[in-house]
């Protein structure tokens, strides 16, 4: 499978078409359904993600974040769904009072999360802070102007809004079908199953060799995932998650190991799991006032 | 009595499985309920006690029968 | 903010970037899931009958704690091989409570005295995470029966390796056995006495097993996990059945000595209690293949078990699972196969001295055991499940010709068993 193509295969019950893009294995799954529409729904889920892929990659020429990022101080303007896009992390930038941050990409560069012991040293963090916060951005729609130095960064979105954007397009042009879209354990759900029956998805703290995973059956609505997997870093028997409190320039402390999230739309289960996340060991309390149905780990 | 297998050999089984495995968003076929090692618990107990009662070897799964008065 | 404000503010953020918020609840699980199952067996011959029933439960809390709790019903009635060989003629026995006699007819295996008992067993367990890759658990268990009973505890520990496809576990379990035959147990190899004669009967006795399993299970490729145990197990103490007998038998004729008994009653033949050592210490390798074959899935196994009494075990179980109609069969076939104890004797000689241990318990002898059995489940639309199981089992014993003395090379001297079960499941939430 390249990167740019798709393949369909059927279980018993459903279609299965995967794909990889934003740099994970991605999978929309078909009930019952003629192998053409399978094949038309799959192609229509990757091309939506190729699409916001290529669009706000950080590392194409040809993307809106890039022109964004060399912009050096001067304004862009951009257009209606970057637009809503940065409104987005706005809000979630006062919802985490300034925890999450759209331009807190720059420390990566202090920053490599590779399970090593890397951690770097405070005036690196504190120099590359500098060029941090959504304060320091003039944003009048559609005019975006960032500092010399900043940059933006929708790694933090990206995927859920991906996820959600296939979805609305394949029920708009084949409503009612019954599909799941999973880009790397984000994923949302629409349509409706045939003989009422729900998607089993796996929640993966409890997935283990032999064990039945934990499974949830859902018939609606949308899971995000945000968890440390294997990005961490540690150092003096302390483990630092790879999630960013971008005020400080430092991991959050006690981070939960894996956070699930379910919620209307894959979008909005994204923003509390990483809401949870960001809150470290308050997790639980946030989720819990939430009203939402969480996994925590 | 003989000798069985040793645990050594047991280590050295899982040592070497490390190419194996999937990644946790390939599990869709083992997350299935059917596909759990101890996917019927209660028909296993019903099992194991029977032939507990009825030859003189138990277990293998896990811990075999005891706690009745039948062998 | 506080959580109301904040979930308003998020919904509100999310509507405007996708243009669409739909409201959904994860049907997500139910925290209980039960596990109930009917079973009716029965042998053949008028042997052993058993119906029982038998509840799982499991809870579920948050961050994958979960509570078991098990409780079994049985009710046996029938009768057993009591180890003395068939004659030709009728053979008459004192009762293990040693107040009545019992007639056994000619021709075929004698069985004991009928009896009844009725069994409660219940088990719970907490299983807990402890820290991201381990995860730790412990149980207790208890028995009942009028003249058993049984107490046990048990731990476990488990770890995950390589992003969850390898998990090893130790667990080990530790039980306390309390024996109290009716009418006492019988001193090993004492003479069956007259009806009120109590001269060989000794006061309660228990029983201590320890338990050990290493376990590694691991996933191979997407549709495969296999598993292996190395299981160890030591029993001590009382390890005889109280209830079991051999024949004295005549060196040529083979048949049972014959004596007279008291005028109260009591048996015509000499027959004398089973004894076996105070210690068995068992091992056994495990190995489990668990496929998948596009919805079908085959569970394959084989487990060899060896002990210091001389038995070795070859079990090879198959069952094959796939998807019919709205539900699915499962058909079932296993073949074991053992070897007799160092101190199974079919019967023992007059004249000779006795030897330490002996037993005529057909289930320390050699034989080959087949079951065949089918099951049919069908999953409800609201996620749970009936079921229906049934299975036959076969056993059929072999005595090395040399070890037949006399008329017993021409008589059945193995209880060969016959037996069919029928086990009714339903599986549901709460």
């Amino acid at each position: 499978m390249t990167a740019s193509s798709t393949s369909l295969r059927r279980t018993d019950d459903h279609w299965v078409g995967g794909f990889t893009a934003m740099a994970c294995p991605c999978e929309v799954l078909v009930d019952d359904c003629t192998e053409a529409e399978a094949a038309a729904i799959v192609q229509l889920a990757s091309q939506e993600a190729w699409r916001v892929e290529r669009k706000f990659s950080r590392y194409r020429h040809d993307s809106v974040v890039h022109e964004i990022n060399a912009s050096d101080g001067r304004g862009i303007d951009v257009d209606e769904e970057t637009a809503r896009l940065l409104d987005f992390g706005a809000q979630l930038t006062r919802a985490s009072e300034g925890a999450f941050d759209l331009t807190s990409g720059v420390l990566r560069k202090a920053w490599t999360f590779d399970g090593g012991n890397a951690v770097p040293a405070p005036e690196t963090v504190t120099a590359l802070l500098a060029h941090v916060g959504w304060h320091r951005v003039r944003w009048e729609r559609p005019r975006l102007t960032l500092e010399p130095g900043m940059q933006i960064d929708f790694g933090g979105i990206g995927k859920e809004y991906a996820v959600d954007r296939a979805l609305q397009l394949v029920a708009q042009s084949h409503p009612g079908v019954g599909v799941v879209v999973n880009f790397g354990g984000d994923l949302a759900i629409g349509g409706h199953r045939r003989a009422d029956r729900a998607w089993r998805v796996g929640i993966e703290s409890a997935s283990a060799a032999g064990r039945a995973a934990r499974t949830v059956a859902l018939d609606a609505g949308a899971l995000a995932t945000s968890g440390d997997s294997r990005r961490f870093v540690v150092k003096d028997g302390t483990r630092y998650s790879h999630i960013l409190d971008a005020r400080t320039g430092w991991p959050v402390k006690d981070a939960p190991r894996s956070v699930t999230v379910h919620a209307g739309t894959c979008t909005e289960a994204g923003t509390w799991s990483t809401l949870a996340s960001l809150k470290g060991a308050q997790a639980r309390q946030l989720l819990e006032g939430s009203g939402k149905t969480f996994w925590l780990q | 009595m003989k000798k069985l297998i040793p645990v050594s050999a047991l280590l050295l089984l899982m040592g070497g499985c490390a190419h194996l495995g999937v990644e946790p968003w390939q599990r869709d076929v083992l997350a299935r309920p059917d596909m759990a090692l101890d996917a019927n618990p209660l028909d296993a107990a019903i099992d194991d006690h029977i032939y507990f009662s009825k030859e003189a070897s138990s277990g293998g799964r896990g811990f075999g029968g005891g706690g009745c008065g039948c062998n | 903010m506080n959580g109301k404000d904040l979930a308003s503010l998020l919904a509100t953020a999310t509507c405007a970037l996708l243009g669409t918020s739909s409201p959904a609840r994860a049907e997500g699980e139910k925290p209980w899931s039960l596990d109930t199952a009917l079973l009716l067996y029965k042998e053949s011959d008028s042997r052993v009958q058993d119906v029982s029933a038998a509840i799982g439960a499991t809870r579920r809390f948050a961050d994958d704690r979960v509570l078991g709790l098990n409780l079994t019903a049985d009710t046996l009635t029938g009768a057993s091989p009591s180890g003395a060989i068939a004659l030709d003629r009728p053979q008459t026995f004192t009762s293990p409570s040693g107040k009545a006699t019992y007639t056994t007819v000619g021709g075929r295996i004698p069985l004991d005295d009928t009896f009844k008992d009725t069994r409660f067993a219940g088990s719970a367990s907490w299983t807990q995470p402890m820290g991201r890759l381990y995860t730790v658990s412990g149980g207790l268990s208890a028995s009942y029966e009028y003249d058993y009973r049984h107490f046990g505890a048990n731990a476990s520990l488990s770890r995950d390796f390589d992003r969850r496809n390898r998990t090893v576990s130790l667990s080990a379990a530790w039980s306390k056995d309390d024996i109290d035959p009716v009418g006492g147990p019988p001193l090993p190899l004492s003479q069956m006495l007259d009806v009120g004669a109590t001269g060989n009967k000794a006061g309660s006795k228990s029983k201590d097993v320890l338990d050990a399993v290493l376990s590694v299970a691991q996933v191979v490729g997407h549709d495969t996990v296999v598993r292996f145990n190395y299981a160890y197990s030591r029993s001590s103490g009382y390890l005889n059945d109280p209830y079991k007998i051999l024949s004295v038998v005549d060196p040529v004729t083979g048949d049972t000595s014959t004596r007279t008994p008291a005028a109260t009653g009591g048996p015509d033949g000499v027959y004398v209690f089973e004894s076996r050592p105070d210690s068995r210490t068992k091992q056994s390798f495990y190995g489990e293949v668990k496929h998948d074959f596009d919805g079908r899935v085959l569970t394959a196994s084989y487990r060899y078990m060896s002990d210091d009494w001389g038995i070795g075990s070859h079990t090879v179980d198959a069952r094959f699972r796939w998807p019919l109609g709205g539900g699915y069969v499962e058909p079932h076939a296993r073949w074991y196969t053992q070897t007799a104890a160092d101190f199974y004797r079919v019967s023992l000689v007059r004249g000779q001295a006795l030897p330490q241990y002996a037993s005529a318990d057909f289930r320390l002898g050699e034989f080959d055991a087949v079951t065949l059995g089918l099951k049919y489940g069908h999953p409800l639309a609201s996620g749970n499940e009936w079921s229906v199981r049934l299975e036959g089992y076969q056993q059929t014993g072999s005595v090395p010709s040399g070890q037949l003395i006399g008329n017993q090379a021409r008589r059945d001297v193995t209880p060969d068993l016959t037996a069919v079960f029928l086990q009714f499941g339903y599986r549901f939430g709460l």
